[in-house]
């Protein structure tokens, strides 16, 4: 057999081994040991209330508890459950959510946890003091306020009802500090760590590694399984392949490429694992509406309309961290687009000769029958942009556009997004919960990331209705037409594809569920080791 | 030789002021800076409001002029400042990783000055014999190979035919200096033999030239040992340009290593250096440009006293 095929067989096999079956069903676990983790990134400061980046989450979240979190063994990653609340229940207006807050947890300090701090550290995040950051005040703006009635009732108060408000408040950002010590000074946790999580602060060795020990203490008893855990700070992605490659490291939670995948279980075989899961991060394509042809719907849905996403996701997958045809949600999750639905939005349909008759049909009808040229801005890093970014244009030309691609430096891009410098440009986001009330806000015609200027009163209107929907159903069809109206009627933006997580971790790292966001399930303490 | 040493040492000022005036400047002619880039994170969702809050915040809203006095200012009283990206004092973030960087330096230095004297003396010495050209052909080699590349190989050859990985961590060698070799010991060596090839070349020539001078024919006519010829004569004399090579060496080393010490995963002064230029941590980056150019400017400034020493007649001229 010949060594492609060789490799081939090797990955399905591992493929199947890591992912149909679940990894609470292969082993008992087991207590003891020490995990190893690779980490791209490195925390700016210690306090997540404002932070943006999975630098300060995968080595610090199993120091903290949040309200709820979301379920560890869901690969969804949508469906929230209690961490520091027991309980709750929500009134029938759906404007009062009562927590029962869990009674003889403990920070690491060894004082005791009441409500007072839940409230406490919600205060920093929807109030936060003079001088002091939250990034994530604006989530929150359906809060009226938050109280601590005793020391287990934790009271959170609506101005309207937000059937997002649960996931909301499983957000991987908001750990709970200490009440006194935010009192005393509400910068403290900016540069010390004291929690209730299930692992306690040792070390961090700047640009080195960052070192966590078992918290006898953590409310969840029999938890964690690992002694302790140490996270290394490896920002080139050869040296974090080679890490694992060399068994340094026994995983890296945010992703790895195809070809790092692919030589990861061609090197080690049985002993690697992969969970592959689709992402909640997308690229998507800005169209300047101030600017013309881009001012005109006919020319932004023949945009769409050029591209054969099915079969760029075929080839695209191999190369770079893109893969699913998706909607305005990731594929698998509650609000996801059914793929016959997707399939009746403009450039979703399987025949792409059509789909490209009809965009050359409407560039005539919009004044622009041989084309035209433009400039295309990409950012200047290499996955998934610079693949996408060659597709794109070799899409468009299809249909008689003659696109040039200028790349723009990193650390430049988004300043150019906000000052509109741009007639067609990449656009990305990232979301640390599926959840459209997380994912959507971007394309309301006030926020600061609509970077293409749409203005839509009805798109405003359809996201604060499906917002506010409390029936399921209701929502999944107010959404339906939010996107049949983003992506096709007015297609204000162009969605390419999905980005997809993959996962080689070592086969003895156990109790780790891949989810769609690299935010997500970093508290560890489910994880244990077989060997 | 004092009043040559103090007219040295004042060079070094305007020296320093000028790298600082450059650096000040060209980096913030870079575009993007480091708030946008910290807010921005992955979804770019922080509203303009934070932004312009952290930006006046750390004094980014100041006209240049008055972010570089105020910066001087520090630098005339060795303040660096703190990290824009991470608020920590400047000397604590170069603290950590000047240790391994200094001591990468050493073991570099320390295998190419081995590597490099031996086998350039006895290359000027079997001038066009097989020798001659297998230590030149060493040597190119050496020179024509990036350290970095050699050390992917390094890295390569270890998990492919090994099955193992140097540390990932740094181990202070008073810690254990197994794991502290077991680390260091590589990036020493393939960065140590390109060193060791530009050193051997230059001790080659020097040897040669040195050879051919009148006091060695006069020291042979006299009748002395080869050996003695060759190290109170021979090689004091030549040892003037290869200091040269090997003392800039060194300086480049300590925050030279950019590639090298990420292929190696190395938590040194390069890859900081690479760090603060991602994050347009201008501090940081500020503080790290002057610590370099101050490493070249002190080996600089003790190479011309060693010149001094060798070779008295520079210090009455």
């Amino acid at each position: 057999m010949r060594r492609p095929a060789l490799v081939l067989m090797a990955l399905v096999v591992v493929l199947l081994s890591g992912t149909v079956l679940p990894a609470s069903a292969q082993d008992k676990p087991r207590s003891g040991g020490e995990l190893v983790f690779v980490v791209p990134s490195e925390p700016p400061s210690y306090d997540a209330h404002q932070e943006e980046t999975f630098g300060l989450i995968h080595p610090m979240a199993p120091h903290y508890s949040t309200l709820l979190r979301v379920d560890p063994t869901d690969k969804t990653g949508t469906k929230p459950v209690g961490d520091l609340a027991e309980s709750w229940t929500i009134s029938k207006d759906g404007l009062t959510y009562t927590f029962k807050i869990r009674s003889g947890v403990k920070f690491h300090d060894g004082s005791d946890l009441t409500a007072k701090d839940v409230k406490a550290s919600y205060d920093k995040i929807l109030n936060p003091p003079a001088g002091v950051k939250s990034l994530r005040k604006t989530a929150y703006t359906a809060i009226a306020s938050v109280d601590a009635p005793d020391a287990t009732t934790f009271v959170v108060k609506l101005k309207y009802p937000e059937s997002s408000m649960l996931l909301n408040l499983s957000s991987p950002w908001n750990w709970i500090y200490k009440a006194d010590t935010l009192a005393k000074d509400p910068k403290w946790y900016e540069k010390n760590v004291n929690g209730t999580g299930p692992f306690k602060f040792v070390e961090h060795a700047k640009g080195s590694h960052w070192v966590g020990k078992k918290n006898a203490d953590y409310w969840d008893k029999g938890k964690p399984y690992l002694d302790g855990y140490r996270a290394i700070f490896i920002s080139n992605s050869a040296a974090q392949v080679a890490a694992v490659r060399g068994e340094r490291a026994m995983i890296q939670f945010r992703s790895f490429s195809p070809a790092e995948r692919d030589s990861l279980v061609q090197a080690l075989g049985p002993k690697i694992t992969v969970q592959e899961s689709p992402w909640d991060c997308l690229n998507l394509v800005a169209m300047h509406h101030e600017k013309r042809p881009f001012d005109d719907k006919r020319v932004r849905r023949a945009l769409s309309l050029a591209l054969d996403r099915y079969e760029g996701s075929k080839h695209l997958s191999k190369i770079t961290l893109v893969k699913d045809v998706a909607g305005i949600q990731v594929p698998g999750t509650p609000y996801a687009t059914p793929p016959a639905e997707l399939e009746k939005l403009a450039g979703y349909g399987r025949d792409t000769a059509k789909n490209r008759a009809e965009a050359r049909r409407l560039l005539k009808e919009a004044g622009v029958p041989d084309g035209f040229a433009f400039t295309f801005k990409n950012r200047g890093i290499p996955h998934p942009y610079e693949p996408l970014g060659i597709w794109l244009i070799d899409q468009w030309r299809q249909i008689g556009l003659n696109v040039k691609m200028e790349v723009i430096e990193a650390s430049a891009y988004h300043p150019m997004l906000k000052r509109g410098d741009f007639d067609v440009a990449m656009d990305f986001q990232c979301g640390f919960i599926v959840e459209p009330d997380l994912d959507l806000p971007r394309f309301l015609s006030t926020s600061d990331a609509n970077y293409g200027k749409h203005k839509d009163t009805v798109i405003d209107d359809l996201y604060s209705r499906q917002g506010r929907a409390t029936d399921p159903e209701e929502r999944k069809k107010l959404l339906r037409q939010f996107e049949k109206r983003l992506l096709d009627e007015e297609a204000h933006v162009v969605y390419t594809l999905q980005w997809n997580r993959v996962i080689p971790h070592l086969s003895k790292v156990k109790g780790w569920t891949i989810t769609p966001s690299h935010y997500l399930n970093n508290q560890l303490d489910t994880v244990w080791l077989s060997e | 030789m004092t009043k040559y040493l103090i007219k040295r040492f004042l060079l070094m000022l305007p020296t320093l002021f000028g790298v600082a005036l450059v650096t000040f400047v060209l980096i913030r002619v870079i575009p993007g800076d480091v708030v946008e880039l910290r807010y921005s994170g992955d979804s770019g969702s922080v509203s303009q409001e934070i932004i312009d809050r952290e930006r006046a915040r750390i004094g980014l809203d100041k006209p240049v002029w008055q972010q570089f006095l105020t910066w001087m200012a520090g630098v005339v009283r060795l303040d660096f400042g703190t990290s824009m990206w991470t608020g920590a004092p400047i000397w604590e973030e170069i603290k950590l990783r000047f240790a391994l960087s200094l001591q990468v330096a050493i073991m570099a230095t320390i295998v190419a000055v081995v590597l490099a004297i031996p086998l350039g003396v006895l290359s000027a010495l079997k001038q066009d014999t097989w020798i001659d050209y297998s230590v030149r052909v060493f040597s190119i080699a050496g020179l024509a190979m990036p350290s970095f590349w050699l050390g992917i190989v390094l890295i390569l050859m270890m998990l492919v035919v090994f099955k193992w990985l140097p540390p990932m961590v740094y181990t202070p060698f008073w810690v254990s200096p197994t794991q502290n070799l077991a680390q260091l010991i590589w990036p020493a060596l393939a960065v140590g033999y390109r060193y060791s090839a530009v050193a051997t070349r230059m001790t080659r020539s020097a040897m040669l030239e040195v050879l051919r001078e009148d006091y060695i024919r006069t020291a042979r006519a006299k009748g002395l040992m080869q050996k003695l010829i060759l190290s109170r004569h021979a090689l004091k004399n030549a040892m003037l340009p290869v200091l040269t090579v090997v003392a800039l060496e060194f300086a480049f080393l300590i925050g030279g290593l950019v590639v090298t010490e990420q292929v190696f995963n190395l938590n040194g002064i390069g890859l900081l250096f690479v760090q603060a230029v991602a994050h347009r941590d201008y501090t940081l980056l500020q503080a790290l440009i002057m610590l370099v150019a101050g490493s070249f400017i002190i080996v600089n400034f003790l190479m011309d006293i060693a010149y001094a020493w060798l070779d008295p007649r520079i210090r009455y001229r």
